[in-house]
């Protein structure tokens, strides 16, 4: 009986998070509107698509922002940009892939920082699908590191403004 | 409010009448000013025709082209060179193109000829351009031949006849299969006319075509910007030439507002001293110098305008005909697409007739300020 329970338990777990996985890759990129604003620096985003990023959290509450950069200033501090909200209720990060130009997931991408591509905020945290990308990138824009979403950190971005 | 506006309405109807007492006069400066009018619409319509058109063509051009040179000669490409170029990051893809010229002695005539990316016609047909179709007086479904780079004549039936917007880009353009250009032109199976790029990050423009030059040194990347330098350059210096026209037209105009400026005849002060005599006010003189202006100019600005545009857009600005012989000789039916741009109108509108109502003004203004005794006397 206890062994059925168990199972039964496991199977709903298992359930539930392919349910919550397969809801998180449903998840889309929206388009950035011409009123959309960036909630850190105030500029708006549709000017800028080369550079946009976005969060979308669980509520359906979408932010965007006009480079990865405001995008991390508002992930590390959200207890000042949006009040009431975690971490934790971030369903999706967009981030703009700098060779083809396309939202991809911001949590798996690679981020170059020092290189000579500017956004329209200056200095930019450049985001890449592929780490071999990423690699070419630092070599033929003089980058200086290659950092993943979760080593980013307010002493990283201090020196990029 | 109504007796303001029949005030206006009978000032309006005066100057109309004695506008009619003068006519030789005043149909002489309409002329010269419809003239003018016409020959500054002509050039603003015609320069940016040019740029529009220039514009269109660029629409369809790939971010990068690369050529392949030979003692810094232009040179056909090996289509093995795009598996290459493709790896490099950023480029989304690499299309090997396969175009050329044609002079077709019959005709004196050159033509495009063309693969297409997309839904290029059987072995066997072709799709031509509304210029040759009217210069050949060939049809759908016909039976059309060119003689290839050997001097052998090869036969193709016309699949369709297109219009496009552009008649610069499509007019003399010939659009055939692979099989059929490759042995038409004598260009080997490996080799291509050249590889169009397609690159999403403008930024990357630059990296990647140093890459390529890295990679073959003997590749030429020719980037975006460049061709819209070459066909600003190519358009450029028609623009330029019509500049100068421009220039001498409105030191013209500036001299004829000029010389209506500076004083009325003694005629024209006598009439207005009459009517100050019978009770006009200054206001109303004023009022009806301003009317008259305003006709005058409206008129000839319509008119000029009016006839601009059917002389650039219908007659292929016939009169400019030395001026664009440059290409007309390459394209002997080319007609420019109408475009006509607000801004444009409006400036031409603010050049021209505002200046010369406010110039009829001041002149009047002084005369009507004068005693009407003087005047008549």
């Amino acid at each position: 009986m206890k062994a059925i329970f168990r199972n039964i338990c496991i199977m709903f777990t298992v359930l539930f998070f392919g349910f919550s996985l397969a809801l998180a890759a449903d998840l889309k990129p929206h388009k950035a509107g011409p009123k959309d604003k960036c909630p850190v620096c105030g500029m708006f985003v549709a000017k800028y698509p080369d550079f946009a990023a976005q969060i979308t959290f669980r509520d359906g509450a979408t932010f965007h922002f006009d480079g990865a950069k405001d995008m991390f200033r508002f992930y590390l501090n959200l207890s000042r940009y949006a009040p009431g909200k975690k971490t934790t209720d971030v369903a999706a990060v967009f981030v703009t892939n700098y060779y083809d130009l396309s939202l991809v997931n911001g949590l798996t991408a690679y981020y170059v920082i020092g290189s000579d591509v500017y956004g329209p905020m200056g200095r930019e945290l450049i985001p890449f699908v592929r780490e071999t990308e990423a690699r070419d990138f630092m070599k033929d824009h003089h980058g200086t590191s290659r950092i993943r979403f979760r080593d980013v950190t307010p002493a990283i971005l201090k020196p990029l403004d | 409010m109504t007796r303001m506006i029949e005030r206006q309405r009978h000032i309006m109807d005066f100057t109309l009448a004695a506008l009619l007492r003068r006519k030789g006069k005043n149909g002489a400066l309409l002329s010269v000013y419809t003239l003018l009018v016409f020959i500054l619409a002509s050039i603003l319509f015609f320069t940016h025709a040019l740029k529009h058109e220039a514009a269109l063509v660029l629409n369809e051009a790939p971010e990068i082209i690369v050529q392949r040179t030979m003692t810094g000669r232009y040179q056909t490409i090996p289509v093995a060179w795009s598996d290459r170029i493709r790896q490099i990051n950023g480029v989304i893809s690499v299309h090997p193109r396969l175009w050329g010229y044609k002079y077709d002695k019959d005709f004196l005539a050159n033509y495009t000829m063309m693969v297409p990316a997309g839904n290029p016609p059987e072995p066997g047909s072709i799709d031509i351009g509304s210029g040759i179709s009217r210069m050949r007086g060939a049809n759908r479904g016909d039976i059309i031949a060119f003689a290839g780079h050997d001097g052998q004549p090869r036969s193709f039936t016309i699949r369709n006849i297109f219009d496009s917007e552009s008649q610069l880009v499509t007019s003399d353009l010939i659009l055939l299969s692979e099989k059929d250009y490759r042995d038409f032109s004598g260009i080997p199976e490996d080799q291509s006319t050249d590889l169009a790029l397609q690159v999403r990050n403008p930024r990357e423009y630059a990296t990647i075509a140093e890459k390529i030059s890295r990679m073959y040194p003997d590749s030429r990347p020719i980037v975006r910007t460049e061709i819209q330098r070459t066909y600003d350059a190519l358009f450029g210096w028609r623009s330029g030439l019509m500049i100068v026209i421009f220039a001498a037209v409105a030191l013209a105009f500036v001299i004829f507002a000029w010389d209506k400026a500076t004083g009325l005849s003694a005629e024209e002060q006598k009439e207005i001293g009459i009517l100050k005599a019978v009770g006009w006010e200054t206001s109303d003189i004023m009022l009806m110098k301003f009317w008259e202006g305003s006709i005058i100019s409206l008129t000839a600005f319509l008119l000029g305008t009016i006839l601009a545009y059917a002389h650039v857009f219908f007659t292929s600005a016939a009169l400019f005909a030395p001026v664009i012989k440059g290409w007309s000789t390459l394209y002997p039916t080319f007609r420019l697409t109408p475009f006509i741009d607000f801004g444009q109108v409006a400036t031409l509108f603010f050049l021209t007739v505002v200046p010369y109502t406010v110039t009829t003004i001041i002149p009047s203004w002084r005369a009507a300020t004068i005693d009407p005794d003087t005047v008549m006397r």
